[in-house]
């Protein structure tokens, strides 16, 4: 497993702690506490600043980076000294790049239509510069311009940086920042994060050398690697479920809990992303950040406090847990799966293979499910049995408690077995926590039958819930990293799905297609859980 | 009787509408809406689709003494439905001498949060009483409630604090919502009844007056974001509040100066400042007469802070904090800040030894009375902050909580 890093800032050992106090060592700014603060029932309001978009003219930016802003200025969230730098490498001014972002607006804001006024006071604070990655030059004309809009717009010379491009050009952008002393946070002048948005690599090593490329310019609590899983507001609410409540939190532990099942299916195929596609396949895409995330979040134990590195400690520790992933338990509890022609919701549809821009011999996975073991005094005996797919029946991502049978059936006579309790939380679609437990048939004799008390957010709260992006984004802005990866988050997952994809590697060619589209995945699936004695949750 | 089902996603539908004059008869009522298979099973033709969900999060209880403001409550509560779906109460006692008489009017109104969601319902019951009946208004209320459920009373207008009915209502409830701006007079008086209930520990005491100014306190509070300006905070020696008014007499009665009081207890409040001499009306020079304000002296461990609140000549609505000033003095140095409602934003100025140090702008755009409301229901539990503002308020007024 990875070693496990501290960020740069922290004093993390007693040698560390002691040279501190002896004065050897600069110890961490106490900050006063602003007693007007306590309390406020608003959002806090961003510091004035610029957020600068790498990739602004790109796909990412136009669906849910500019959509997301535009939420937040909507609702006020948004300081009154508020600009955003575009960057792209197409020539054209501010206003040109204005038509295009209103077209977008148009196209993907949440809420529709446009307020008028609304839009055009957001569309106003949008600037538009040229840059190309690779072009030096263009870094100390982008510092310049950010130098004049600080003085021109007030905005204090706070910035956050989001890399909306490729991945392969973070390394590059980042060089060219510290080059130019974009990273630099100074007295008075103001703050400087990086927003990174996933893949964080395509494997342990390519996941530490970007940790540390980026490492070299920004230290680890400017740096905020975006999993917009963590910003839905299902998975936040898993936190308050497990941790807000408690009668929960005394029987999730070994003693009660029989198994957990992780469910996150798609049931639509790649959608033109063929090629990328290719080159990431289930395990990175899906079983490396959302799903281990997951997993974390339902395995930690409680964090002392709610402050971004106390979180973010436990999620690692629970990573760390993990029984490591040699060769033969790939063999053993790993299962992949590639989709071929089939039928979902009712129509046609091609095998992974047939689709554009895939390799017609492609051995890239489209499922992946996997048992996994947490060493630890929690979960020890406990399976994580986990899957994600795409083309499956439908569209659903779910978390199951499967809690132990009573020690003793009592009611023998009854027709039917009273099924062991089930606790499911719905992350989406149709969010919500259902708890299953075995009630009496009314009738004269004594028959049980499961029930189900069912919470639907949407009947409970029936107001629109923030896009992950507006949270996460606004999250940053704030400089709260809770809900963000850390390197040392990043490297541990890495450490997981790495074995597994080396040893699929070494085995020879898969046996794909082994599913069709519009079924639960192949067969070896439910083995997998049938060797258990148990079988996954009809979904 | 059901009513027709039609209504677009979001728009509460009126789906069920009866009348009883008894409380058994409107238990009964209630009831009989559940078992209604056109209420929960069909919704715009599509059998067995969209099978309505009857959903409460609470008890909302409305004391509404006229019926323009049961009205105007009913569609604010309406355009909650869907958001805090509650059973809803509104209650309008009438005629306190005359014959004893109950008359409601229940409804049922559905919303579709979406396509693919299920209908929420909730109940909304008119109940109209007279008589010795209208001077009992918890024994009416106690059994409509639904059980375990937490009762919010929201009291608009002027709300009788002290008398009978209201500690029997009150009683019963678990938050009260109110609105100190909207009081008769400077409402200086309510504001200290107001403050009293704070005896009682159950009772969450939600002020809308207080929460519609969110944004000048987070305007106020990020002047002391700054670690250079945090430090002048604990030597404050004066804080001025400036509203509007359209007065020219001089009556100090003659604005409702609930919101500006808010602003210097809520600072108060956070600063633990202690109240040295409550708000007084300050008397108008002789030949000048005219609106002179109040003035008040709190206590910051050894310093003293002058307090004004003054009144301005405006067109803006009686009682809107146009400005809050603090000056700040400390080893020599002085910093002053400014903060300043202009349209749809609050600017704030600073001064550090007379060089602007900071000018910033915060969004506040005017919020609706469904935005207000909501707020004040959401907000889980007390308000440990609002409270100690209210505890606060309630010092300063002292003795003209007495006018």
């Amino acid at each position: 497993m990875t070693t496990r890093l501290a960020p740069k800032d922290a004093h993390r050992t007693m040698r560390e702690l002691r040279l501190a106090h002896a004065g050897r060592r600069k110890p961490p700014q106490k900050t006063l506490d602003n007693p007007l603060r306590d309390g406020l029932r608003l959002e806090r309001m961003p510091d004035p600043c610029v957020v600068v978009v790498f990739g602004g003219t790109g796909d990412l930016s136009a669906r849910k980076v500019v959509p997301a802003l535009y939420q937040l200025w909507r609702t006020n969230l948004l300081p009154h000294e508020f600009v955003v730098l575009a960057l792209g490498r197409r020539d054209q001014d501010d206003e040109g790049f204005r038509t295009e972002i209103r077209a977008g607006l148009e196209r993907f804001s949440r809420v529709l239509p446009l307020d008028e006024a609304v839009a055009s006071s957001f569309i106003d604070r949008i600037l538009y510069q040229r840059l190309d990655f690779d072009d030096a030059g263009a870094f100390d004309a982008l510092a310049a311009r950010l130098t004049a809009i600080d003085h021109d717009q007030a905005t204090g010379g706070n910035r956050l940086y989001y890399l909306a491009t490729q991945p392969s050009a973070f390394s590059e952008i980042v060089a060219q920042l510290g080059r130019v002393g974009l990273d630099h946070e100074t007295h008075g002048g103001g703050w400087r994060r990086i927003v990174i948005e996933k893949p964080f690599g395509h494997d342990l090593e390519s996941a530490r050398r970007l940790n540390r490329d980026v490492g070299k310019v920004f230290r680890e609590s400017q740096i905020y690697r975006i999993d917009h899983y963590l910003g839905k507001e299902t998975v936040r609410n898993l936190l308050v479920f497990r941790f807000g409540n408690g009668i929960f939190e005394p029987i999730w532990n070994r003693r009660h809990i029989d198994h957990v099942q992780i469910t996150v299916a798609e049931s639509i195929g790649v959608e033109g992303r063929g090629a990328f596609y290719e080159e990431t396949g289930a395990s990175r895409d899906f079983l490396q950040n959302h799903l281990l995330q997951l997993l974390s979040l339902v395995a930690m134990e409680p964090p002392a406090t709610f402050d971004a590195n106390a979180l973010r400690d436990e999620k690692v520790k629970v990573l760390r847990a993990i029984q490591d992933v040699t060769p033969e338990a790939v063999r053993h509890d790993v299962v992949r799966g590639q989709y071929g022609p089939g039928w979902v919701g009712g129509a046609p549809v091609p095998g992974y293979r047939e689709e554009a821009k895939v390799d017609p011999l492609s051995e890239t996975e489209t499922f992946v499910a996997a048992r996994l073991v947490i060493d630890d005094w929690r979960w020890s005996g406990v399976p994580f049995y986990v899957r994600v797919g795409k083309r499956l029946p439908k569209r659903s991502t779910e978390i199951a408690i499967q809690f132990k049978e009573v020690p003793h059936r009592l009611f023998v006579e009854s027709s039917s077995d009273p099924e062991p309790n089930l606790l499911a939380i719905r992350i989406q679609p149709d969010e919500g926590i259902m708890l299953r437990f075995g009630a009496k048939i009314p009738g004269l004799g004594i028959d049980v039958r499961s029930v189900t008390m069912d919470f639907t957010y949407g009947s409970a709260f029936a107001v629109d819930s923030p896009d992950a992006y507006e949270t996460l984004i606004l999250d940053a802005l704030l400089g709260d990293a809770s809900l963000f990866t850390r390197a040392d988050e990043v490297e541990t997952a890495w450490g997981i799905v790495d074995p597994i994809i080396t040893a699929w590697a070494d085995d020879g060619p898969p046996d794909f297609p082994n599913y069709e589209a519009g079924t639960w995945g192949p067969a070896a699936a439910d083995d997998l859980l049938a060797r258990d004695g148990r079988r996954w949750r009809r979904i | 009787m059901t009513v027709g089902a039609t209504g677009g996603a979001a728009a509460p539908t009126l789906r069920w509408r009866s009348r009883a004059r008894t409380i058994e008869g409107i238990e009964q009522e209630l009831a009989r809406i559940w078992s209604q298979p056109d209420l929960t099973t069909t919704v715009d033709g599509s059998p067995g689709r969209h099978v309505a969900a009857r959903t409460s999060v609470m008890n909302l209880v409305v004391v509404a003494r006229r019926p323009e403001i049961a009205e105007r409550c009913a569609a604010t509560i309406q355009a909650l439905t869907g958001r805090h779906p509650s059973r809803t109460l509104i209650v309008s006692p009438a005629d306190p001498d005359g014959p004893s008489w109950l008359d409601a009017h229940i409804q049922a109104h559905c919303v579709l949060p979406r396509e693919d969601a299920p209908e929420v319902c909730a109940e909304t019951i008119f109940l109209s009483c007279g008589g010795e009946s209208g001077r009992h208004l918890g024994a009416i209320i106690a059994p409509l409630l639904i059980h375990d459920l937490p009762v919010t009373v929201w009291w608009p207008g002027d709300p009788p604090f002290g008398s009978p009915a209201a500690h029997e209502l009150l009683g019963m409830a678990d938050r009260l919502v109110v609105d100190g701006s909207s009081w008769s007079e400077s409402g200086l008086a309510r504001l200290g009844s107001l403050a009293r209930l704070l005896a009682d520990q159950r009772l969450s005491i939600f002020d809308i007056a207080l929460v519609r100014q969110a944004r000048w306190r987070e305007a106020i509070a990020s002047v002391f974001d700054m670690p250079a300006f945090l430090p002048y905070l604990r030597s404050l020696r004066r804080i001025a509040v400036t509203y509007a008014t359209h007065d020219e007499t001089g009556d100090p009665t003659a604005t409702n100066i609930v919101k500006p009081v808010y602003h210097v207890a809520w600072l108060a409040s956070r600063l633990d400042l202690s109240v040295v001499r409550p708000l007084e009306a300050v008397p108008p020079p002789k030949r000048q007469p005219g609106p002179r304000g109040f003035a008040a002296t709190l206590r910051d461990g050894r310093s003293q802070v002058a307090v004004v609140v003054r009144p301005v000549t405006s067109p803006m609505p009686g009682g809107t904090t146009l400005r809050v000033e603090l000056l700040a003095e400390r080893r020599g140095s002085e910093l002053r800040a400014d903060v300043t409602a202009e349209a749809e934003t609050v600017r704030v100025h600073v001064w550090q030894d007379g060089v602007q140090a900071l000018d910033r702008a915060f969004q506040a755009p005017r919020r609706t009375d469904v935005d207000l409301l909501a707020e004040a229901i959401e907000a889980g539990g007390a308000d440990p902050v609002g409270h100690d503002a209210l505890r606060a308020a309630g010092a300063l007024v002292g003795s003209a909580a007495t006018r």
